[in-house]
C-alpha cells in the first residue's frame, strides 16, 4: 500500500458513510433520523465530489474494490425516505418535507397504517386510491364526488355502522373515528342495521306469528343503532341514506330483524332535524307506517336545505301523504318519491293539492300506489296551474280513461312537464286515443311511458313519433339557444359574397 | 352538429364564388365589354340579395341549405337517430322487465285483495250468523229463568248446551276452516303460497338475470353500434373530404393552368422585352462606346493643351521672374535715386526755409516800412480831404446857382421850343388835313408838357427799392412793366427777379458782413423780412445808400458774371464803378493791416483772385480804369489830376509788396509741385511694393501649375 494520502482518506470516509447506514438501521429512532437528515447534506455531497474526480485520477482505487461502486449505494435522502416510512405509525413526518420527498414518502407508504396516524395527516389522493383498492375490489370513485379520501372514509363508517350491533359493541368504535372523518365524510349510506342481539334467545315457537308478537312486544329492546351523536358530529353530512333491514339473514329470517320502531324513529327524526347540511334523506323498505312518517316528516318541516326525500318502498298511507303535501309547501323540496306506498286517492289528492301551488317540486314519484282515477284527475288538475314539476311517475296506480282524459287536456296547456310514466294502468284504448290528442299540441313532453296500459298499438306509436319530433325540437334548442339568429348569420356571408 | 355543417357549406358556397369570380368576368379585365358585363352581373346580384333580404326568405335558404348539406352531416344525423332508437329501444327492453314484475304486483295485489275481501266477508257472515245464534241462546237464558219445572229446564239446558256446541262448533269449524286454510299451507294454501314464493323467487332470480343479460346485451349491442355509427360517420367525413379534395384539386389544377397560361404569356412578354432590353443596351452601348472614345480623344486633346499651358505657365514664371529680378534692381535703383532726391529735397527745403524767413523779416520790416508811409499818407489823405470837403461846399453852392441858372435857361429855351413846336403843329395840320385830307390829331410828346429840366427826379433810397423789389417779386411778374415804368434807370437785361436773386445771394453769402447781435434778433423773423433787414444791414456796412448804388451793384455782379465767363471781357460800365470802388477801398484799407487770405471773404475772394490770375497790369489798369471811371463819372468837384497823381503813386507803392507776394506766391507753389512729386515718388513706391505681381512672386509655382487645368 504505497499510495498517496488521498487513498487512505477514502476508506475512512466509507466506513463513515457505512457506519450512518448502520445507525439508521439499527436505531432507527427520531432523533437517529433527523440527525441524519442534518447531517446529510454537510457530508454526502462532499464526499460525492470529492470522490468523483479522485476516481478519475486514480483508477488503482477501483481495482482494490472491485464491488464498490456509486449505484449501490443508496442516498441518504433515499434512506431516510425509507426509514420515515418504516417508522411512519410511530413518528408521521411528512409536512416537514420537501415536496419532492413527501411524494416519495407518500407513495411508500403502506396502506394499513391506522387511520388515526393518517387521517387528518394525508391528503393525498394516491394513497387513499391504495386504500379502497385494498380493502374494497369495486370502487366507483365518481359515486363520491372523485374523492379517494371521501370514499374511503365513507365506506369505511358505512362499513362500521352495518356491522354495529347494539349493546354488544362498543358505541367509541364509532365515536371514535368521528374526529377523523367529520370533514370528509359527505354521505352516509347504510343498507343495513342490525338489531341487538338477545343473548338468551327465547326458544322460537314453531308459529311465526307468535315471534312477531314477541316482538313487538319486546320492541324497546330492539331499537338500532342511534345515529343522533354521529350525525351531529360530521360538518358537512349532505346525504342519509338509511334502510332498517337485515341482509344476508338467510334461513335465520325472522319478521323482528325488520323493524323501524317508534324510538328508532323519534331518534331519526331528532337527527334530521338538528343536522341542517342535509340535502337528500332516504329511507326506504324500512316499513314506515303513516304514523312514522309523520313523526319524520313533522321534523323535517321548514328544513333549510333539504332538497330530496325518498321514502319508497315503505307502508305509508293517506296520512303519510297529507304530511308529505304539508312538507312540500313548507320546504325547498325538489324530489319526492314516494315509490311503492299504499297511498289512495285522498292521499293522492291532498298531494295535488299541495302540487297545484308548489313552485320548487320537479320530481313526483308515485309508482306503485293506489290512487286511482280519482287521485289521478286531482293530480292532472293540478299539473295546469303548476309551472315547475317535469318528472312525474304515475305508473301502476289503476288509473284508467278518466284520469286520461283530464291529462289530455291539461297537456297541450302544460309547458314544463317533460316526463309522464302512466305504464301498467288501465287507460284503455279510447283513453289512448284521447291521450294522442294532448300530445298532439304538446311540444314540451320528451318521454311518455305507455307501456302495458291497455292502449293501441296505433296511438302509443303515434305518441311515439310525436315524442320523437319534441325530442328533437329539444336538442336543437339546446344545441343553439338562438335559434332564430342562426339563420340571420349565415346570410350574412351570402350577402357579402353576392 | 347542423352549424357546423352550415359553416362548411358556405365555405364551399364561398369557394364556388370566388371561382365564378375568378373565371366569370372581371371587373378588372382590359376588355371594357367585359367590365360591363361584370358590372352588370354584380348589380344583378345585389338586387338578388336586396330582394332575398327584403322578402325575409332566408328559410329558402335554409332549405337550400339543407338540401345540398354534406353527407357527413346526413350521415351524422342517420346514425343519431338509429342510435337513439337504439338506446330507446334497449332501454324499453331492460325496463319491460320491471314494467312487468310491477303489473305482476299490482295483479298479484288485486287477487289478494280480492282473497282478503272474501275472507272478510267469509268471516263477517260467519260474525252475523254466530250472533244470531248467540242472541237466540241469550234469549233462551231468560226463557229458562222463567221455567219452574227441572225437566223442562235440563231438556232446556240441554237444548242450550246443544245450541252453544253447536256455536262452538261452528266456530272452531270456522277456525278449522282457516286453520286449515292456514293447516292446508302445508298442503294447500300456504303450500300453494310457499310455492308461489318459491316461484317468484326463481322468477326474480330469471328477471334479475334476464335484466342483467339485457342490460350487458344492451351495453353491447349500444357499443357495437356506437362503434359501426362511428365508423361510418368517420367514412362518410372520409369520402366527403376526398370529394371535397378532388373538388379543390380540380379547382387547383384549373387555377394552376390558369397560373401557368398567365405565366407562360409572361414569359413570352418578358422575353420580348429582355429581347428588346438587349437591342437597346447594345444600341447604348455602341454610343457609350463612341462617346467615351470621343470625350477621352477630347480629354487627351485637353491634356495636351493643358501641358501645353503648364510650359507656357513655366515660360511665363521665368520670364515673369526674370522681370521681377529686373524690376527688383529698378526698384532698388529707384529708391537709391529716391533717397538722393529726398536728400536733395531736404537741403531744398532748408534752403527755402531760409529763404522764406529772410522773406519774412523783409516782409515785416516792408510791413513797417508801409505802416509809416500809410500813417504820412493817411494824415496827407486827411488834409485832402478836408480841402475836398471845402470844395464840394464850394461845388454846391456853385452847383445850386448853375441848377437855377440852368433851369431858368431850360426854361427860357423850352418855352421858344414849345412855341417852335406848336407852330409846326399848326403846319402840320393844315398839311394834313387841307392838303393830305386826313384828320390830324396832335400828338402827344412827353416833353411837351414838360416843364424843367428831365434829369430833375428824385431819388429813392436803397433801402425803399429794396422794400418795393421785394414786395413786388413776391405779387407777380405782370406787374414788371409797372416797375419798368417806376424805375427808369433800370437797365432793361436787369429784371426784378434777377435783381432779387442777386440780392438774396448777396444776403446769403455776405453773411459776416451781419453783426452776430442782429442775426440772432433776425432769427424769429419772416422770411422776407429777415432778408430785408439783412440787406438793410448788408448796404449800411458796404455804404450802398441810393437806388442808383443798388443797381450798380447788380450790375457789377452781372458784369462780373458775364466777365468770368468770358474770362476775358471787362465790364467797364460806370454802374459797377461804386461797388468796385468800395470793395478795392475796403480791401486796400484791409490788405494795410491782416494777411490777406484770413481776412478775405468769400464774396470778396472771387473778385481777390482775379487780381491775382490776371497780369498786374490787367489788374493794374482795371483798378486805375475803374478809378479813372469813378473820377469821371463823380462830380467833377475835386480835381482830377490830384486824385490821378495820389493814386498813381498810391498804385507804384502798392506795386512793391504785390512783387514780393508774387515771388512769394512762385517759391510757394513751387514747393508744392515738389511735394507733389514726392507723393507721388512715394506712391509709387507703395505701388510697387504692394502689386499684385509681388504677390503672383510668392505664389508657388505648383499653383501656377494647377491654374490652367481650372
Amino acid at each position: 500500500m504505497h499510495d498517496p494520502p488521498a487513498t487512505s482518506s477514502h476508506p475512512g470516509s466509507r466506513t463513515s458513510m457505512y457506519n450512518v447506514q448502520r445507525q439508521h438501521s439499527g436505531l432507527g429512532g427520531v432523533s437517529s433520523a433527523t440527525q441524519a437528515a442534518k447531517t446529510s447534506p454537510s457530508h454526502a455531497p462532499g464526499h460525492l465530489k470529492s470522490k468523483i474526480p479522485s476516481n478519475r485520477r486514480m483508477r488503482r482505487i477501483i481495482s482494490e474494490d472491485a464491488e464498490w461502486t456509486l449505484a449501490i449505494v443508496p442516498l441518504l435522502t433515499e434512506l431516510c425516505i425509507q426509514h420515515i416510512v418504516k417508522n411512519f405509525q410511530n413518528n408521521p413526518i411528512l409536512k416537514q418535507l420537501l415536496p419532492q420527498h413527501q411524494q416519495k414518502v407518500l407513495s411508500h407508504l403502506p396502506p394499513d397504517l391506522p387511520l388515526t396516524v393518517t387521517a387528518n395527516l394525508i391528503d393525498d389522493e394516491n394513497y387513499w386510491h391504495r386504500c379502497c383498492i385494498k380493502r374494497w375490489p369495486v370502487c366507483h370513485v365518481a359515486k363520491h364526488g372523485g374523492s379517494w379520501k371521501r370514499m374511503f372514509f365513507e365506506r369505511h363508517l358505512e362499513n362500521l355502522l352495518k356491522l354495529f350491533i347494539p349493546g354488544t359493541t362498543d358505541p367509541n368504535v364509532i365515536l371514535d373515528l368521528l374526529p377523523l372523518c367529520r370533514n370528509y365524510v359527505r354521505r352516509i349510506q347504510v343498507d343495513q342495521f342490525l338489531p341487538p342481539v338477545r343473548l338468551p334467545t327465547p326458544p322460537q315457537g314453531d308459529e311465526q306469528s307468535d315471534s312477531g308478537s314477541d316482538g313487538e312486544g319486546n320492541e324497546p329492546e330492539k331499537d338500532h343503532y342511534q345515529l343522533e351523536a354521529l350525525v351531529a358530529g360530521l360538518k358537512h353530512l349532505e346525504e342519509l341514506d338509511l334502510v332498517y333491514g337485515v341482509k344476508d339473514c338467510g334461513m335465520n329470517f325472522e319478521w323482528n330483524l325488520f323493524l323501524f320502531t317508534f324510538r328508532d324513529c323519534h331518534s331519526l327524526a331528532a337527527t334530521i332535524k338538528a343536522c341542517h347540511t342535509l340535502k337528500i334523506f332516504r329511507l326506504t323498505r324500512s316499513k314506515v307506517d303513516d304514523d312514522k312518517a309523520r313523526i319524520l316528516i313533522r321534523s323535517l318541516l321548514d328544513h333549510p336545505a333539504l332538497e330530496e326525500l325518498d321514502l319508497s318502498h315503505n307502508l305509508i298511507g293517506d296520512r303519510g301523504a297529507r304530511a308529505a303535501a304539508k312538507l312540500l309547501s313548507h320546504s325547498r323540496l325538489r324530489v319526492l318519491n314516494l315509490a311503492n306506498n299504499q297511498l289512495r286517492a285522498p292521499g293522492a289528492q291532498s298531494l295535488a293539492h299541495a302540487l297545484a301551488h308548489n313552485t320548487n317540486l320537479v320530481s313526483l314519484n308515485l309508482r306503485l300506489n293506489c290512487i286511482e282515477d280519482e287521485g289521478g284527475q286531482a293530480i292532472a288538475h293540478a299539473l295546469e296551474t303548476n309551472k315547475c314539476l317535469t318528472t312525474l311517475h304515475l305508473g301502476g296506480n289503476e288509473l284508467s280513461e278518466p284520469t286520461a282524459t283530464v291529462l289530455s287536456q291539461v297537456l297541450p296547456i302544460n309547458t314544463i312537464l317533460t316526463s309522464l310514466n302512466l305504464s301498467c294502468n288501465h287507460i284503455g284504448v279510447d283513453g289512448g286515443k284521447q291521450l294522442l290528442e294532448g300530445m298532439s299540441e304538446n311540444k314540451t313532453i320528451l318521454e311518455f311511458d305507455l307501456r302495458l296500459s291497455d292502449v293501441s298499438q296505433e296511438s302509443e306509436y303515434l305518441i311515439g313519433q310525436a315524442l320523437h319530433a319534441n325530442r328533437e325540437a329539444a336538442r336543437q334548442r339546446a344545441l343553439n339557444p338562438g335559434h332564430f339568429m342562426t339563420p340571420i348569420t349565415n346570410n350574412g356571408p351570402e350577402n357579402s359574397v353576392a | 352538429m347542423n352549424l357546423l355543417a352550415n359553416l362548411g357549406f358556405f365555405d364551399q358556397n364561398d369557394e364556388e364564388h370566388l371561382a365564378a369570380t375568378i373565371h366569370g368576368p372581371s371587373v378588372y379585365s382590359d376588355n371594357p365589354q367585359e367590365r360591363i358585363q361584370a358590372r352588370r352581373l354584380r348589380i344583378a346580384a345585389r338586387q338578388e340579395a336586396r330582394r332575398r333580404e327584403a322578402l325575409g326568405e332566408y328559410l329558402d335558404g335554409k332549405k337550400e341549405s339543407e338540401e345540398e348539406q354534406s353527407k357527413s352531416y346526413k350521415q351524422k344525423e342517420e346514425s343519431r337517430l338509429k342510435l337513439t332508437k337504439l338506446l330507446l329501444c334497449g332501454t324499453e327492453l331492460v325496463t319491460n322487465i320491471q314494467v312487468a314484475t310491477d303489473i305482476r304486483e299490482i295483479h298479484r295485489r288485486v287477487e289478494e285483495e280480492e282473497v282478503k275481501r272474501q275472507r272478510l266477508e267469509k268471516l263477517e257472515n260467519e260474525v252475523k250468523t254466530s250472533q244470531d245464534k248467540f242472541d237466540e241462546i241469550t234469549a233462551k237464558w231468560e226463557e229458562g229463568r222463567q221455567k219452574r219445572i227441572p225437566q223442562e229446564l235440563w231438556e232446556m239446558l240441554n237444548t242450550q248446551q246443544l245450541h252453544c256446541a253447536g256455536l262452538i262448533e261452528d266456530k272452531n269449524k270456522l277456525i278449522s276452516e282457516l286453520q286449515q286454510a292456514r293447516g292446508c299451507s302445508r298442503r294447500g294454501e300456504l303450500k300453494i303460497k310457499d310455492d308461489q314464493f318459491v316461484k317468484d323467487l326463481k322468477k326474480q332470480s330469471d328477471d334479475i338475470s334476464l335484466l342483467l343479460e339485457r342490460m350487458e346485451e344492451q351495453v353491447k349491442s349500444v357499443m357495437k353500434n356506437f362503434r359501426q355509427e362511428l365508423m361510418q360517420i368517420e367514412k362518410a367525413f372520409e369520402s366527403e373530404r376526398q370529394e371535397l379534395l378532388s373538388n379543390n384539386m380540380k379547382k387547383w389544377e384549373r387555377a394552376l393552368q390558369g397560373h401557368n397560361a398567365k405565366e407562360l404569356e409572361y414569359l413570352i412578354n418578358r422575353m420580348k422585352k429582355v429581347e428588346d432590353y438587349e437591342k437597346q443596351l447594345n444600341k447604348q452601348r455602341v454610343w457609350d462606346c463612341e462617346e467615351y472614345n470621343t470625350i477621352k480623344i477630347k480629354l487627351e486633346r485637353d491634356i495636351q493643351i493643358l501641358e501645353q499651358q503648364l510650359q507656357q505657365m513655366k515660360a511665363t514664371y521665368q520670364l515673369n521672374q526674370e522681370k521681377l529680378e529686373y524690376n527688383f534692381q529698378v526698384l532698388k535703383k529707384r529708391d537709391e535715386e529716391s533717397t538722393v532726391i529726398k536728400s536733395q529735397q531736404k537741403r531744398k527745403l532748408n534752403r527755402l526755409h531760409d529763404i522764406l524767413n529772410n522773406l519774412r523779416t523783409k516782409y515785416a520790416k516792408q510791413i513797417k516800412q508801409f505802416q509809416e508811409e500809410n500813417q504820412t499818407l493817411t494824415s496827407d489823405f486827411k488834409r485832402l480831404v478836408g480841402q475836398f470837403k471845402e470844395l464840394q461846399k464850394a461845388m454846391r453852392h456853385f452847383a445850386i446857382i448853375d441848377a437855377e441858372k440852368f433851369r431858368e435857361i431850360w426854361l427860357m429855351n423850352e418855352e421858344e421850343a414849345k412855341v417852335l413846336v406848336q407852330r409846326a403843329f399848326d403846319v402840320d395840320k393844315v398839311i394834313s388835313s387841307q392838303h393830305l385830307g386826313l384828320p390830324w390829331k396832335m400828338p402827344d410828346f412827353w416833353f411837351l408838357k414838360n416843364v424843367g429840366p428831365i434829369s430833375m427826379q428824385q431819388q429813392k433810397s436803397a433801402t425803399q427799392i429794396l422794400e418795393e423789389l421785394l414786395l413786388q417779386t413776391e405779387e407777380d411778374e405782370t406787374e414788371e412793366t409797372s416797375e419798368d415804368e417806376s424805375y427808369m434807370d433800370l437797365p432793361k437785361q436787369v429784371s426784378a427777379k434777377t435783381t432779387k436773386k442777386i440780392l438774396m445771394l448777396l444776403c446769403d453769402e455776405s453773411g459776416f458782413l451781419i453783426e452776430s447781435k442782429l442775426l440772432s434778433l433776425l432769427l424769429p423773423l419772416e422770411k422776407n423780412e429777415c432778408y430785408l433787414l439783412r440787406l438793410d444791414a448788408i448796404f449800411s456796412a458796404l455804404g450802398i445808400e441810393s437806388e442808383d448804388d443798388l443797381y450798380k451793384l447788380v450790375n457789377f455782379f452781372l458784369r462780373y458774371r458775364s466777365h468770368r465767363l468770358s474770362s476775358i471781357q471787362y465790364s467797364t460800365s460806370t454802374q459797377t464803378e461804386r461797388t468796385s470802388l468800395i470793395s478795392t477801398m475796403e480791401r486796400m484799407s484791409l490788405l494795410s493791416q491782416t494777411d490777406r487770405k484770413s481776412l478775405v471773404s468769400k464774396s470778396e475772394v472771387d473778385s481777390m483772385v482775379l487780381p491775382e490770375d490776371l497780369p498786374e497790369d490787367d489788374n493794374e489798369s482795371l483798378v486805375s480804369k475803374e478809378l479813372r471811371e469813378e473820377s469821371l463819372a463823380s462830380p467833377k468837384l475835386i480835381h482830377p489830376n490830384d486824385v490821378l497823381k495820389i493814386l498813381e503813386a498810391f498804385v507804384m507803392g502798392l506795386k512793391k509788396p504785390n512783387l514780393v507776394l508774387t515771388q512769394r506766391a512762385k517759391l510757394l507753389m513751387e514747393n508744392d509741385s515738389l511735394e507733389e512729386q514726392n507723393a507721388e515718388m512715394q506712391s509709387l513706391l507703395q505701388q510697387y511694393l504692394q502689386a499684385k505681381v509681388n504677390s503672383e512672386l510668392q505664389i508657388p509655382p505648383t499653383q501656377s501649375f494647377r491654374m490652367p487645368t481650372k
